[in-house]
């Protein structure tokens, strides 16, 4: 018997399942990148605090990193997103019947999302204090 | 239509690792994928293994992976899928031989929530009767064939096979809300475990993936609802 059950990645990326699955794949990414973004805030300030000589450098090459427009255009997106996919997905669970519509939820999910996310972003990159 | 047909193939006893296989078959658009593949079978090459039985979308043998999502191949027309076509076998289940995955781990996780009535009370003279809309009530789930085309579309049950599955959760919910059995708290506390109703993610591919059209993802929140209230309405 064979034992060739197991899914690598690649094989369960190239799956098809539409626009839900891409929904969730773009929430575990975010998610992903939530941690990441916390992460190295914890890192950097253990490098700036805890550790002294050349640990400060490391600190700071770390901080430019996470607070470059390019990264705080993503933790935007990853934080946005990631909250309003999971609302989605609270309210459905707690009215199952609801998920007759999940289509639509989506819909509405990404015509909340883009304007939220967007704007700021578009502001972010061009620089614009307020 | 020349359709050109792609086929990940497997055979444990000659090859180390799955490979692809290519046929040209000349098809009309109105043929099933089944049908394409009995021509490659009978015309080009016999040792091609896949599983068929009533080839009209009832019995579930035939499901398998069509141009990257679960489908059963005898419910899916030629025009609907494109001159090209591939073709690969259920994800996270073992390949037997090419399109052919072994069933077992399927069945024993159905088997796990106790697909039958479960009532103590002394049999009546006739059947035990239902009323129309007690029946309503789980009639989605009823639809199931068992194909598997939801459970190997999971990311979940890719992920971990120990995972009940969204076919056994249908399979339950089709006996936990049947108002004539008494099972359903043994139900409910089997799926309770951490291997039931908690590693679904609401992903929606089974729902998506499910030739029945069951709103399974639905079904199996209903469940996780009637575990976390207690109640069974």
């Amino acid at each position: 018997m064979s034992k060739l059950a197991r899914v690598t990645l690649p094989s369960a990326l190239r799956y098809r399942g539409g626009w839900p699955y891409v929904s969730w794949l773009l929430h575990r990414i975010s998610g992903i990148g939530i941690v990441f973004f916390v992460g190295m805030h914890v890192v950097a300030a253990f490098f700036l605090y805890a550790v002294q000589g050349v640990a400060g450098d490391i600190a700071n090459a770390l901080t430019t990193f996470y607070e470059s427009t390019p990264m705080q255009v993503f933790i935007l997106f990853a934080v946005l997103y990631h909250a309003m996919h999971g609302l989605r997905l609270v309210i459905l669970d707690m009215f199952p019947r609801l998920w007759e519509y999940n289509r639509e939820a989506m819909w509405v999910q990404w015509a909340l999302f883009l304007p939220m996310f967007l704007l700021p972003a578009a502001l972010m990159i061009m620089e614009v204090t307020i | 239509m020349n359709v050109k047909v792609k086929i990940r193939r497997f055979n444990p006893e000659k090859d180390r690792r799955p490979r692809w296989s290519e046929f040209r078959v000349d098809a009309q658009p109105t043929d099933r994928v089944l049908d394409v593949l009995q021509v490659i079978k009978e015309n080009q090459d016999g040792t091609l293994t896949f599983r068929r039985s009533c080839a009209h979308g009832v019995c579930g043998s035939d499901a398998m992976v069509i141009n990257g999502r679960n489908r059963l191949a005898c419910k899916v027309l030629v025009k609907d899928v494109g001159r090209s076509i591939v073709i690969e076998p259920l994800r996270g289940l073992p390949v037997i031989k090419d399109l052919t995955v072994d069933m077992e781990p399927f069945w024993r996780q159905y088997k796990s929530i106790k697909p039958f009535l479960i009532n103590e009370d002394d049999p009546p003279y006739m059947e035990r009767l239902q009323s129309p809309e007690a029946r309503a009530r789980f009639d989605d789930t009823t639809k199931c064939i068992l194909c598997a085309a939801c459970t190997t579309s999971c990311p979940s049950f890719w992920a971990d096979a120990s995972y009940v599955g969204p076919a056994a959760i249908v399979q339950a919910h089709r006996w936990i809300f049947d108002d004539r059995d008494q099972g359903a708290q043994v139900r409910l506390a089997i799926l309770a475990d951490g291997n039931g109703v908690w590693k679904c993610r609401t992903i929606y591919n089974c729902t998506e993936a499910c030739p029945r059209d069951i709103e399974i993802t639905r079904a199996i929140r209903e469940v996780t609802r009637a575990i976390v209230t207690g109640e069974v309405s």
